[in-house]
C-alpha cells in the first residue's frame, strides 16, 4: 500500500466489499454502525468480505485474528490496528 | 514389501431416518431466500435405538462380509474415530470388534480430535501398513458420529441453533491395507496446520457450543496452511493442476465453496467465473452424499471421497486431494490415487440406494425425537429401547443385516440384528 489508510477509508472498503459480495443489498443504506449479521450477510459472506478487505490492505495474518468485532466500525478499527503492525 | 498403502474398501452408512433441511429451516423461521447457496438437502437423524456403535457396525459389516475367513482373520487393528463416544474409558471399537466377530489378536482403540478424527485414524492405519511390522495385516478404520445435542435445556437448544440444519449423522468404514483398490495414498505427501482455538466444542455429553464465524475463520486458515505445508513437502504441487478431484471436510457445501474460493484466489488469483467452473468440476461430485446426510464430523471428508468416486466419470487413474479439519483445531491436506476400479467397487456398496431407503421424518416426528425423552443419555445404567417411538421408521421386515440398540443392563449395551 502507498500512504497509510485511515479509518474512514477502511470503512469505505468494507462497505464496497459487502456490496460486491451481497449484490442483493443494492439500494439499502449501509453505515459504520451496522453489523454484517443484521444486514443479512451470512457467515461465509462475512469471511469473504474480511478476506477481500485484507487483500486490498495487503494484510497477511491468520483470519482468526480478525474475530470479535461487532460492527463495521469495530472491524475497520481492528483492520487499522493490524495494518499498522 | 509392496510400499503401497491406502483404502482397500470403503462404505458409508447414513442411518435409518432423515429430515428435509429446507423444511427444517422454514420451521425454524430462518431466512431461506438464499438457501440454495448453502448446498444442503437432507440430513440423517439418529433414531433413539441407533447409537455410534450401530452406525459403525452397519457401515463396516458389508465390507467384512465380503472378506474370506483367512482375510478376516488378518484384521489386526480396529480404530474408531469419533466425538460421540459412549464412555470415558471403554472405546467403541470393543463393541464393534465383538459385533463383527473379529479375532482376538487385534488392537482396539479410539481417536478423538473433532472432525479431524477420521483423517488421524486413516493416517495411523496407513503408517502401520507402510511400516510392515505385520506384513499382510488389515486395519479397520471407522468414523462414527451422531449429533444429538439439544437435550439438556433451553439454553443448549439455543446454543445449538446455528449448526442444527447442518448437523447430521453417519459412519464411514474403511479397510486399510497394502492393496489400496479404492485410494492409494501418496506416502509422505501430506501437510498439517494446527493451533489451539475454541471455535466449536462438546463441553458436555448433550451439548455443543460454538461460534460460526470463528470456526469458519479457523477452517480457512487451516485450509491455506495445510496446503502450504503439503506443497512444501511435495515438489511441484499445485492446487489447480495437481488434483483432478478434491474432497474437503464438509460441514455443509457452502462452506467448502467458500474455502475453495479462498484458495483459488490466494494461490492463483482466479476470477469468479473460473472459480465457479473449477468448483463444479472438481468439488461438486464430492457433495453427492454429504448433502444427503449432513455433517458427519469425523467421516465427512470420506463421505466426500465416496461421493467423488460415485458421481465422477473415472476412466483413468486420477489424483484426489483431501482436506480434513477438526475444530480445536487440527487439519491435514493429503492425497491419493483412484482408478476406474475404485469407482466400480464403491458402487457395489449401493450407498445411494440405502440412503433412499431411509425413513423421511416429518417435522413433528423430528421434534418428538429432539425432545429427548426416549434417548439413552450418556452414563445411563439400565434402559429398554422403544422401537416403536416412530412406528413407521421401524422396518416391517428386515434381512437380519441391520444392527439396532435393544437395551442396557448394568451399563452393558445389548444390540440386535433386524
Amino acid at each position: 500500500m502507498g500512504s497509510p489508510l485511515d479509518n474512514t477509508e477502511i470503512i469505505n472498503i468494507l462497505i464496497e466489499e459487502i456490496r460486491e459480495t451481497v449484490p442483493e443489498l443494492e439500494g439499502q443504506p449501509i453505515s459504520a454502525s451496522d453489523s454484517m449479521v443484521d444486514l443479512g450477510v451470512n457467515s461465509i459472506e462475512r469471511s469473504e468480505v474480511i478476506l477481500a478487505a485484507m487483500e486490498r490492505l495487503d494484510l497477511k495474518i491468520p483470519m482468526v485474528q480478525m474475530h470479535g468485532p461487532k460492527n463495521i466500525q469495530e472491524l475497520a478499527d481492528l483492520l487499522l490496528v493490524k495494518s499498522a503492525g | 514389501m509392496s510400499g503401497l498403502a491406502g483404502i482397500q474398501a470403503i462404505n458409508v452408512f447414513g442411518g435409518m431416518a432423515c429430515l428435509d433441511v429446507r423444511e427444517l429451516c422454514v420451521h425454524r423461521g430462518l431466512d431461506t431466500s438464499r438457501f440454495e447457496n448453502l448446498l444442503m438437502q437432507e440430513k440423517s437423524v439418529a433414531l433413539p435405538y441407533e447409537d455410534p456403535v450401530t452406525f459403525a457396525v452397519n457401515a463396516a459389516k458389508p465390507i467384512v462380509d465380503q472378506l474370506g475367513e483367512q482375510e478376516r482373520s488378518r484384521i489386526e487393528m480396529v480404530i474408531t474415530c469419533t466425538e460421540s463416544g459412549l464412555d470415558f474409558g471403554k472405546s467403541l471399537s470393543t463393541h464393534v470388534h465383538k459385533l463383527l466377530g473379529l479375532q482376538p489378536n487385534c488392537r482396539l482403540f479410539e481417536i478423538k480430535q473433532a472432525c479431524y478424527s477420521g483423517a488421524a485414524g486413516l493416517q495411523m492405519a496407513v503408517n502401520f501398513i507402510l511400516s510392515q511390522t505385520s506384513p499382510g495385516a488389515l486395519t479397520l478404520v471407522i468414523t462414527t458420529d451422531i449429533s444429538r445435542f439439544a437435550l439438556a435445556d433451553a439454553n443448549a437448544v439455543q446454543e445449538w441453533a446455528y449448526s442444527e440444519p447442518s448437523s447430521g449423522a453417519g459412519a464411514v468404514a474403511m479397510l486399510v491395507s497394502d492393496m489400496p483398490e479404492i485410494l492409494q495414498l501418496d506416502a509422505g505427501a501430506y501437510g498439517n496446520y494446527a493451533f489451539e482455538v475454541m471455535d466449536t466444542c462438546r463441553p458436555g455429553p448433550d451439548t455443543e457450543a460454538g461460534d460460526a464465524d470463528l470456526s469458519l475463520m479457523a477452517y480457512l486458515d487451516c485450509c491455506a496452511g495445510a496446503f502450504k505445508d503439503y506443497s512444501d513437502r511435495v515438489q511441484g504441487a499445485d492446487f489447480k493442476s495437481t488434483f483432478s478431484q478434491l474432497c474437503f471436510h464438509t460441514p455443509f457445501g457452502g462452506m467448502v465453496k467458500g474455502a475453495h474460493r479462498q484458495l483459488m484466489r490466494k494461490f492463483h488469483k482466479a476470477k469468479p467465473e473460473e472459480i465457479q467452473e473449477d468448483f463444479e468440476q472438481r468439488l461438486s461430485p464430492s457433495l453427492t452424499f454429504g448433502q444427503r446426510v449432513g455433517n458427519t464430523a469425523g467421516g465427512s471428508v470420506f463421505v466426500a471421497l465416496a461421493g467423488t468416486l460415485d458421481a465422477g466419470e473415472i476412466n483413468e487413474p486420477i489424483r484426489i486431494g483431501l482436506f480434513s479439519y477438526g475444530s480445536g483445531c487440527c487439519s491435514e491436506f493429503f492425497s491419493g490415487v483412484a482408478t476406474s476400479k475404485s469407482q466400480s467397487l464403491l458402487k457395489e456398496m449401493g450407498i445411494a440406494e440405502k440412503l433412499d431407503k431411509r425413513y423421511r421424518l416429518s417435522i413433528e416426528e423430528y421434534e418428538t425425537l429432539l425432545s429427548g425423552k426416549s434417548v439413552v443419555r450418556f452414563g445411563t445404567k439400565d434402559a429398554e429401547l422403544d422401537h416403536q417411538i416412530i412406528p413407521s421408521a421401524w422396518p416391517v421386515s428386515g434381512n437380519g443385516d441391520l444392527l439396532v440398540l435393544d437395551n442396557l443392563v448394568n451399563y452393558q449395551r445389548n444390540y440386535k440384528w433386524i
